[in-house]
């Protein structure tokens, strides 16, 4: 009986709490880049539950008016490739939930995701608002799932499982780039023989494995199979880690060949090719401030790469290193527009362009009806000096605390007192 | 530091005739400039609008309003725009980890031994690292590079100026001190523990530096005993035998060579602080230090700088309390007698130390501090050239010394700021508007034959 009250009582919180309209919240008199046009503009933002609900210069009411005069909104920035959630501490490996000695091609790390990763509120504070968590390579030239997640910090996960996945290519040390090709153009061959009824059952799944060379030799799995089905009947992002021009034109003949919706990262040489990239739409993933030739594949590594990219018409989005240092993005994007890159094609690189590449929702634009992710700076968000004022995540106000504010607040306030009884 | 220079000019002089790993270094041929109506940072604390510079002879000669010069000055219209001193990182491995990061040529740790005392970094650098011409376009006048920190004690650093010659000789900074690499935690513990062989946790590597201490000490007194002799009493005894490892050693214990410590957590810093007091020698400088803000009055009282990131962290567990005030922290401690330091370890971050000052600068700011742009400069000009052991030459614009100088587009503190020129010794290295700029032979034709491999 007092479980049936505690689940009434459980349904009755639940109603109340999705039912009652959240206070709304007006944001006045800002300068709105909305990560979408060219332009930036002054104007009111108004966010009612979870959405925006009217952007508008004219006057409007809200519950909560927070006057933002001189300030600068923006859409929560879009990370594109972490590990934020699967890998808490880089050289511990008990901390590291991104890779698996079993699965490869359809390895996925969404149940790794740790909400409480203290990566989480720190990315928030820097303006980060959602990610793409990608695994490792796997043992496979392509494989391994990757996942979106709402960098909320709610326990309950939101984001979109498996939305991505991954591989690459290039100089390796062990084995040919050639082989390399050659086993991606093996399993895309199999991949295009598989039909939606084969997928039914485990059983006829293994026995697929059996019969194919390529799917028996790799070890592969029908987790592994039914990714590569994905990979060719859902038209399922597939981002390739790439260099050298020659590998990419490579690649470009296989998107061709099988269709694929290839997105390149790396990319250090697409300067090289620009035009068969711009060609056939491929969206890429560059890291703008580097510009060193860190291998015999990134030769053409150059700090103006962005500008040029962006000049010849290709999509970018930017990276960064992983997870604890992706707070950097913002800086490479400003290197970015130093180096000659358009302001608004720099901000639509973190913000709506990996919406549109990934497919994440009604996000990363401020206009009416999209998710209310915004950041409010304190001063030009492409200058890393700059920080968030103010952060909303589905139209939450969230509260930009994280344990770097904390151990800095212990070791400046209350010296008076032994650092373990402060805060 | 020319006195240390010539005691340990002495030392060597024991047992060599002259010092054949001497600097080579010559200036690029240069003219008298006048740079005017620039607004200045000096690299001593200060601010200077619409002001005008003047080199002459390669060195600073005046920082004044309105300084009239005669025909033959070459004139930089510098309205609008910022100078500021060479830059100087004080952390590099451009040379001994060069690019492409390929394994015949990763020559930055002698990872054999956890004392390799006896290696020199300048042995393992190769000239034609494309990076140092990045650099230079960061305003990178000169930069120290380390050995790895893969071992307790991991072998001379070298002081370079930002000129790529085909000879190591020909880069050292002259009168530069060597320093000795030393290093903390995670990594010698784990290279070594891995092995089965000490150290494998950090008492060990406490053990194994003191130890090394020890047979220094011995050394050094051996080498005083026979130094102080008569000449005719030197004549019929022997010298003690050269040893590589303990020559360097002693060179620490007799001050001429600076120890710089890579060291991420508080508590071992404070350990290696005891350490430095039990054998009395000096640590110029904590490198990475993420926990420096800790103990940042104990370093300040023991005139130890803090060469740290602005805010790279995570890769490892001794790396995890980061937090983005470390800088002004360590900077402001003491009541502002701290020594900051912006360093990079990286060949990326050492093209934009202005921007990783920028940003240390900001988060000071946000936690409360007081500190000026002006001496947020110092952090990556004269606190990284007091660490080398060079400011008596450079890493400010104080009239007399070397004119290593950096005209900006902009502010440099902002992220839009971009190198425009560069003089080192008060000659030409970089200058953006005619694309003069420095090519190392491995961008020669590697793309495609007619070409360099960045060609803007």
């Amino acid at each position: 009986m007092k479980n049936y009250l505690k689940i009434i009582f459980l349904i009755f919180i639940f109603i109340h709490n999705g039912l009652t309209n959240a206070e709304s919240i007006l944001i006045q008199n800002v300068t709105i880049f909305d990560g979408k046009t060219n332009n930036p503009y002054v104007g009111n933002v108004l966010i009612e539950d979870n959405k925006i609900s009217r952007v508008s210069s004219s006057n409007m009411r809200g519950d909560k008016v927070i006057d933002a005069t001189g300030k600068i909104l923006t859409p929560g920035i879009i990370a594109t490739d972490t590990d934020i959630g699967i890998v808490e501490i880089g050289a511990l490996s008990v901390t590291r939930d991104d890779s698996s000695d079993l699965y490869q091609i359809g390895f996925s790390i969404y149940d790794a995701f740790n909400p409480n990763s203290v990566l989480v509120p720190w990315n928030r504070s820097n303006g980060i608002t959602s990610a793409m968590t990608l695994p490792q390579n796997t043992d496979s030239p392509i494989g391994g799932l990757g996942s979106f997640f709402v960098l909320d910090s709610n326990l309950q996960v939101s984001g979109i499982k498996d939305n991505v996945m991954i591989g690459r290519v290039g100089g390796s040390g062990s084995k040919s780039r050639s082989e390399t090709f050659a086993i991606i153009e093996d399993l895309l061959e199999f991949a295009s023989s598989l039909n939606l009824k084969d997928m039914e059952s485990y059983k006829d799944i293994a026995d697929l494995i059996d019969d194919s060379p390529i799917a028996e030799s790799m070890d592969l799995h029908p987790r592994d199979i039914k990714a590569l089905y994905n990979l060719v009947n859902d038209d399922l992002p597939l981002i390739i880690s790439a260099n050298r021009a020659s590998d990419l034109l490579k690649l470009i003949d296989l998107k061709l060949k099988y269709d694929l919706n290839l997105i390149i990262m790396g990319a250090q040489e697409a300067g090289l090719v620009a035009d068969k990239i711009a060609k056939n739409n491929i969206p890429l993933i560059i890291n703008p401030i580097n510009n060193i030739p860190e291998s015999f594949d990134e030769l053409a590594a150059n700090i103006e790469l962005a500008a040029y990219l962006e000049k010849q018409g290709i999509t970018l989005m930017f990276n960064a290193p992983r997870s604890h240092n992706f707070h950097l993005i913002r800086q490479g994007a400003g290197v970015a527009v130093a180096n000659g890159m358009s302001y608004a094609g720099a901000l639509r690189a973190l913000t709506s362009t990996p919406v549109e590449v990934f497919n994440l929702g009604d996000r990363g634009e401020i206009v009416a009806g999209k998710v209310a992710d915004l950041i409010i700076w304190d001063a030009d968000p492409l200058e890393p000096s700059s920080m968030p004022e103010k952060v909303f995540i589905n139209g939450k106000d969230i509260d930009l605390t994280s344990r770097m504010t904390r151990l800095t607040d212990r070791y400046i306030k209350n010296k008076d007192k032994p650092s373990i009884y402060r805060n | 530091m020319t006195k240390l220079i010539k005691y340990s000019f002495l030392i060597f002089a024991c047992f060599i005739e002259a010092n054949p790993f001497e600097s080579t270094y010559e200036p690029l041929p240069s003219e008298n400039i006048l740079i005017r109506n620039a607004n200045i940072y000096d690299g001593e604390g200060n601010e200077f609008k619409e002001t005008d510079l003047l080199i002459q002879n390669r060195k600073i000669m005046a920082l004044g309003k309105d300084l009239p010069v005669s025909d033959d000055f070459l004139i930089i219209d510098a309205s609008n725009k910022w100078v500021t001193p060479g830059i100087i990182d004080i952390h590099s491995h451009m040379g001994v980890y060069p690019a492409p990061g390929v394994s015949t040529s990763a020559d930055g740790n002698e990872a054999t031994s956890p004392v390799t005392a006896d290696v020199w970094a300048e042995h393992s650098i190769w000239v034609q690292d494309p990076q140092y011409a990045l650099a230079l376009k960061g305003g990178i006048t000169a930069f120290h590079i380390l050995p790895g920190s893969a071992n307790l004690i991991g072998g001379r650093g070298v002081t370079v100026k930002n000129l790529q010659r085909n000879t190591i000789n020909s880069m050292k900074f002259p009168d530069a001190p060597h320093s000795l690499k030393m290093a903390c935690g995670e990594n010698p513990k784990r290279v070594y523990g891995n092995r089965q062989q000490a150290p494998s946790t950090r008492m060990g590597n406490a053990a194994g530096y003191r130890k090394s201490w020890i047979q220094a000490k011995a050394y050094l007194n051996r080498l005083d005993e026979y130094e102080a002799k008569s000449d005719e009493a030197k004549e019929i005894g022997y010298a003690p035998q050269r040893d590589f490892e303990m020559e360097t050693l002693a060179g620490v214990l007799r001050g001429e060579i600076l120890v710089h410590n890579h060291c991420y957590r508080a508590e071992e810093m404070a350990t290696m602080i005891n350490i430095a007091k039990e054998f009395d020698y000096k640590i110029t400088a904590f490198h990475h230090g993420v926990e420096a803000y800790k103990i940042a009055d104990l370093l300040a009282e023991n005139n130890i700088c803090g060469a740290l990131w602005a805010d790279w962290w995570g890769f490892k567990h001794e790396a995890y309390d980061m937090v983005q005030a470390n800088i002004a922290i360590v900077d402001q401690a003491l009541g502002g007698k701290g020594c900051a330091i912006v360093h990079s370890d990286d060949a990326i971050g050492i093209q934009h130390l202005n921007q990783e000052a920028s940003k240390a600068l900001a988060a000071g700011l946000r936690a409360g501090f007081d500190i000026t742009k002006a001496r947020a400069m110092n952090w990556i000009t004269s606190n990284p050239a007091k660490a080398a052991g060079i400011y008596d030459q450079t890493g400010s614009l104080k009239v007399g010394k070397n004119a290593d100088v950096v005209i900006w587009s902009k502010n440099p503190f902002s992220v839009y700021a971009i190198v425009e020129k560069v003089f080192i010794d008060g000659a030409t290295a970089y200058d953006r508007s005619t694309n003069f700029q420095p090519a190392s032979d491995f961008d020669v034709g590697i793309i495609s034959p007619e070409k360099n491999r960045i060609e803007e």
